[in-house]
């Protein structure tokens, strides 16, 4: 009777197993920003709850959402999606919505609040330029960005309206608390897109993704780039001849969902809690530029004096810049983006 | 003059060849599996609003997009150019491997080949590395004083045509190189002979009898060139947009599968009409042939 016994021990090990440890899988986007999320947000916090947690990288999480949410082989309980994405995501009903009894509503300031992708750090869309280029006299605001008879040199933007179409309409001097009102016209968005045609033919570029951004700044292929500061902060810290600006920078938030029909929902709450505690949020600016957005995060010290100036939401940097604001992109961004690919084909 | 033959050896025939015909049912299979189901699928949802309730919508939208259009021109600029770049460098280029001494044609072969062996994404961005303001080639040009100001080589069309062409060069050189070499060097000696220039010997020998080869490498050509993404996304710098671009900015800005589909579609669609095209040209060539041999 011996193998009973040792067969119903190994059916007692096996049930008792999922209780001990948890498995969950966590989508980010990989690279270098995925690294930092490793060591300063999901590592530690799954370590703390005991989890066991693996890690996919995409870099284009809302595609691979819908793919798994529709086909219904849903292989992660976490993803990482830029709010814009994220409300995206939301509307197509493709999240669970966020359980706020065990994550802390409290963490986020109410023009960031989401009910189904949880902001925790953000990032500017701003002005970099060579510092070869312009020396101790770079341009220094979106006007004079488009002003190529002042500042000449070879620009660089986004492939995509998102961010560009509120960055030409702050250089035609529309002030921040006003762009999504006047991009709420037919003629603002009109005037933006006119604005962008305007700049056209002194565009070299139009990237397709932050890692080229970066490039074409430290190579000089570009003068002027439209880059995130993370990105930026990457080339000048590696020595690159590259300065920039938070001034008008469009401040955009990422955050963390969960698939709709996740296997593991609780767990995947428990982690996005723990994992965006104020500590881990603002260790994750030991690797990269990214600050956080629960304002918590900024007491206490956590972040060094000298790092704050580096961070698009830190308070000193906060005044003249505008927040991406996700619920317009969900209304209007197809059309948006229309107008700009067919300014692009003109 | 009839022929009598052994109906036993016709019965052995038809079982050899139902023999093959049953061993080629595992590779018919995988196709059926891999690219028949996936056809049909995209078919499907090219007619599926993003609530799955079935539309036309998608056609209405797509086709009536002065985007779709210019996508197509540039899809249809980029493939025919590559083609033609492809013929004008790759004809000399097999014309030179399939005279030279075998150890010659084979060690070029080995460099022509080289290209085939590395990572696409890699030679993309080994393009940049030459081509950009720069870079090795425009250092060498504005260092020399050949010109002054760096020429615009990459982060356009000129730049996606270079990596086009650098793709699909030894694809088109595989089979012109095969059907050149399989030409029997005696006819090319019995024309000599008989007082044919070079260029005669090319026009009226050579190329009829690699006509075949040259076909097969230019429908190679076109149908992937028509598909291409990644070397215009990292080339184009954002300017070249042909559909498979579009069909990117629909999948993943707009999560529009409909519309995704209704592009896959159109690719498709071209590249049946191109098949259809070049074998009429074809058969047409290879009548006009016939008809001058008769003449």
């Amino acid at each position: 009777m011996s193998w009973l016994r040792i067969s119903l021990t190994a059916f007692a090990i096996s049930a008792a197993l999922p209780v001990h440890a948890q498995t969950l899988t966590i989508t980010t986007a990989g690279g270098d920003y995925g690294n930092a999320m490793k060591e300063a947000m999901w590592g530690p916090a799954a370590k703390e709850l005991g989890y066991d947690v693996r890690e996919e990288t995409l870099s284009d999480g809302l595609a691979a959402l819908k793919m798994q949410v529709t086909s219904g082989a849903i292989a992660t309980d976490i993803i990482h999606l830029g709010s814009p994405e994220g409300a995206q995501a939301a509307a197509q009903s493709l999240l669970e919505p966020l359980d706020y009894k065990i994550i802390d509503a409290k963490s986020v300031p109410e023009g960031a609040a989401s009910d189904y992708c949880y902001p925790f750090d953000s990032y500017g869309t701003v002005m970099s330029w060579n510092t070869k280029t312009y020396g101790e006299n770079p341009p220094k605001t979106w006007a004079e960005f488009w002003d190529v008879a002042k500042f000449p040199g070879r620009r660089a933007l986004r492939a995509n309206a998102q961010d560009s179409i509120e960055i030409a309409l702050l250089s035609e001097g529309v002030a921040p608390a006003d762009v999504y009102a006047v991009l709420s016209t037919p003629e603002g968005l009109e005037r933006a897109i006119m604005r962008l045609e305007a700049i056209k033919p002194d565009v070299a570029v139009w990237w397709t993704s932050g890692a080229q951004s970066a490039q074409l700044l430290k190579d000089g292929e570009a003068d002027l780039v439209v880059t995130w500061n993370g990105r930026a902060e990457t080339v000048r810290k590696d020595g690159g001849a590259a300065d920039y600006t938070f001034k008008g920078s469009v401040i955009g938030t990422d955050c963390l969902g969960v698939p709709k029909g996740a296997p593991n929902k609780e767990a995947a709450m428990k982690l996005i809690a723990a994992m965006t505690q104020p500590v881990r949020v603002a260790k994750l600016t030991d690797f990269i530029a990214y600050g956080p957005v629960n304002p918590a995060a900024y007491e206490g010290g956590l972040i060094p004096e000298d790092r704050l100036k580096t961070l698009a939401t830190a308070p000193e940097n906060a005044g003249t810049s505008v927040f991406s604001n996700s619920q317009w992109w969900v209304k209007n961004g197809e059309a948006a983006q229309q107008a700009f690919d067919e300014m692009m084909a003109r | 003059m009839t022929v009598t033959v052994d109906p036993a050896l016709l019965a052995d025939a038809r079982r050899e060849r139902r023999f093959f015909l049953s061993l080629s049912l595992p590779a018919l299979f995988i196709v059926g599996l891999a690219a028949i189901l996936p056809i049909l699928w995209i078919i499907r949802q090219s007619f599926l609003t993003t609530g799955g309730e079935y539309t036309v919508g998608n056609y209405t939208k797509v086709l009536s997009s002065g985007l779709t259009w210019s996508a197509l021109v540039t899809t249809l600029e980029l493939s025919l150019g590559t083609l033609a770049i492809c013929i004008v460098l790759g004809i000399p280029l097999a014309l030179a491997l399939a005279s030279a001494r075998p150890r010659v044609a084979n060690l070029l072969m080995a460099f022509v080949m080289l290209p085939l062996w590395t990572a696409i994404l890699v030679r993309t961005y080994g393009w940049l590395v030459l081509l950009r303001r720069d870079g090795l080639i425009n250092a060498a040009l504005t260092g020399s004083g050949l010109t002054a100001e760096p020429l615009p080589l990459v982060y356009n069309f000129t730049g996606t045509l270079i990596g086009m062409v650098h793709y699909m060069l030894p694809l088109f050189l595989l089979p012109v190189y095969a059907a050149m070499r399989d030409i029997d060097p005696n006819l090319i000696r019995a024309s000599a002979s008989m007082g044919a220039t070079l260029g005669q010997v090319i026009r009226t020998v050579i190329m009829p009898l690699s006509a075949g080869g040259i076909f097969s490498g230019s429908v190679i050509v076109l149908i992937y060139s028509i598909g291409f993404f990644i070397t215009p996304a990292v080339l184009g710098g954002g300017k070249v947009n042909p559909l498979s671009t579009r069909i990117e900015r629909a999948l993943s800005t707009f999560q529009d599968w409909g519309s995704a589909s209704v592009l896959g579609i159109l690719l498709l669609v071209l590249m049946a009409l191109i098949g259809v095209m070049l074998l009429a040209a074809r058969r047409l060539l290879a009548q006009t042939t016939v008809a001058a041999a008769h003449a």
